[in-house]
């Protein structure tokens, strides 16, 4: 069965695409079908055209969405949600620990609150002691000790407990 | 108070009477003579003549909070100093003032460090009264990922600060490290309390060699670094006027950055580089890259152009 949350992102996601209608099949066989009203593609605003790269690609009007794949996508974004992303705050080098010597900040199965330090970025020689700002436990931690990260890059997961 | 009346003996090489420091500062006679006497058990020595009144002969180098507040010519920078004769790191005290809403432009200054922090909590080499090891805490309003480019402000701040105060040429090897000669002089340690969005505090670390002679540097460490004074044939330098030539220096580019943005300190830092130009190797924990070093972006990340011709940008790396 869809829940209604599932539904209400698709219709949302529907609305910002370029689609006029999506239709797709459950697990269990169920069809939905979404259907925007009166326009067609052709008569939506070109900025409105340019939305999809954030909604999650919906299929092009002439083809209809493999059944399970919507369903599988929005199972996982569930899965994420219950989970915290710690992510960069700038482009730079993620270091794990003070020095290559030192311990780590944290590692998976850490607890972490707030404050707790997790890594340092660094830029130019301007080093950023990144605090956790949630509190949970650690379940995984995303990139590689000395590798360069984008803006924005998730870094660790954070499980609330 | 002390300050002022040092600002008063250091403006003038004759006497100045104790009527007119008392008029200037509004204390009495006494209060005058008793500042005096505790200008000498710190190492002034001071003609009085009677009816001529009062006479610096010889200062000693001191960088406490009077010293340099009586050289001092900003408007925000080093209103608030902190002065420790010991601290492991001014980066450290700097932190835990930060996190305590100390103000914009407050300065840690020590006259030694036990626990000196480099990049990657490598140890810097501080003995007593030999250099400048102090930190400066700003709160910008910029968002973190423009961070970076303060480290380049400062190294053009502090190199024009030397050049100012000394008179001896000075260049920057990427991204602020501070050469006289090849060797370096002068080391900046950046960190910063962020949110996400919102820098809370940047606290700049500098590390400047004065009046270190041969015997204070450990011997591996003499092919590779320098002090003002061995570049000036031993003669030593008066710290506190140093740190308020850099001070002032960094007030300036500072306001102008958060005004006008990078640019000018981005040309100003391409004329003041030794990097540019130049073969380099540029080690990251990861890896070593080779090539020539084209130029910074617009937010002063590094562009080395390796033999195939492709563009590596390095971010942070030791550059040899």
């Amino acid at each position: 069965m869809f829940e209604i949350n599932e539904i209400k992102e698709l219709i949302r996601a529907v609305d910002e695409s370029s689609v006029g209608e999506l239709e797709i099949r459950g697990e269990t066989k169920e069809k939905l079908t979404i259907k925007k009203e009166g326009t067609g593609a052709a008569a939506i605003a070109p900025e409105v055209v340019q939305a999809p790269q954030q909604a999650y690609a919906p299929a092009p009007p002439s083809a209809p969405a493999p059944s399970s794949e919507p369903a599988e996508q929005e199972t996982q974004t569930k899965k994420d949600d219950s989970l915290e992303k710690i992510v960069s705050p700038m482009v730079g080098t993620f270091y794990r620990s003070p020095s290559p010597e030192a311990d780590v900040y944290v590692k998976e199965g850490d607890k972490v609150n707030e404050d707790t330090v997790v890594c340092i970025i660094e830029a130019m020689k301007l080093m950023n002691e990144l605090e956790a700002e949630v509190s949970g436990e650690i379940v995984e931690i995303l990139v590689d000790n000395g590798e360069l990260v984008e803006y924005g890059q998730p870094l660790f997961l954070v499980k609330h407990t | 108070m002390r300050d002022r009346l040092l600002q008063l003996l250091t403006a003038t090489d004759s006497f100045v009477s104790g009527q007119e420091i008392s008029t200037k500062l509004g204390i009495s006679r006494t209060a005058v003579w008793k500042h005096i006497e505790e200008l000498r058990k710190n190492g002034y020595e001071l003609e009085a003549v009677p009816r001529k009144g009062y006479r610096l002969t010889h200062a000693p180098d001191l960088a406490s909070i009077d010293e340099i507040k009586a050289s001092l010519h900003t408007e925000h920078f080093g209103t608030s100093i902190v002065y420790k004769k010991k601290v492991t790191s001014t980066q450290e005290v700097a932190h835990e003032l930060a996190r305590n809403e100390a103000e914009e432009g407050t300065v840690v200054v020590a006259e030694t460090q036990y626990k000196g922090k480099g990049r990657m909590n490598r140890e810097w080499h501080s003995p007593s009264g030999t250099g400048l090891w102090f930190s400066l805490i700003v709160r910008p309003d910029i968002i973190p990922q423009k961070a970076p480019q303060l480290t380049l402000m400062t190294a053009v701040a502090v190199t024009e600060g030397i050049m100012e105060a000394t008179g001896i040429q000075a260049q920057i090897k990427w991204p602020n490290d501070i050469l006289i000669d090849g060797k370096k002089i002068a080391g900046i340690l950046t960190e910063m309390q962020s949110e996400p969005d919102r820098v809370q505090a940047i606290i700049i670390g500098i590390g400047l060699n004065i009046n270190q002679q041969v015997e204070h540097f450990p011997e591996e460490l003499l092919p590779k670094a320098t002090s003002l004074a061995l570049e000036n044939d031993g003669v030593t330098y008066q710290r506190a006027v140093v740190i308020s030539a850099i001070l002032k220096r960094l007030e300036q580019w500072y306001f102008h950055y958060l005004q006008h943005g990078f640019k000018e300190v981005r040309e100003r830092w391409e004329s003041l580089a030794v990097t540019i130009g130049k073969q380099i190797k540029a080690s990251t924990m990861k890896e070593t890259v080779s090539g020539i070093a084209e130029g910074i972006t617009e937010d002063g990340v590094l562009l080395l152009k390796k033999q195939d011709g492709t563009i590596e940008y390095i971010y942070s790396a030791d550059i040899d």
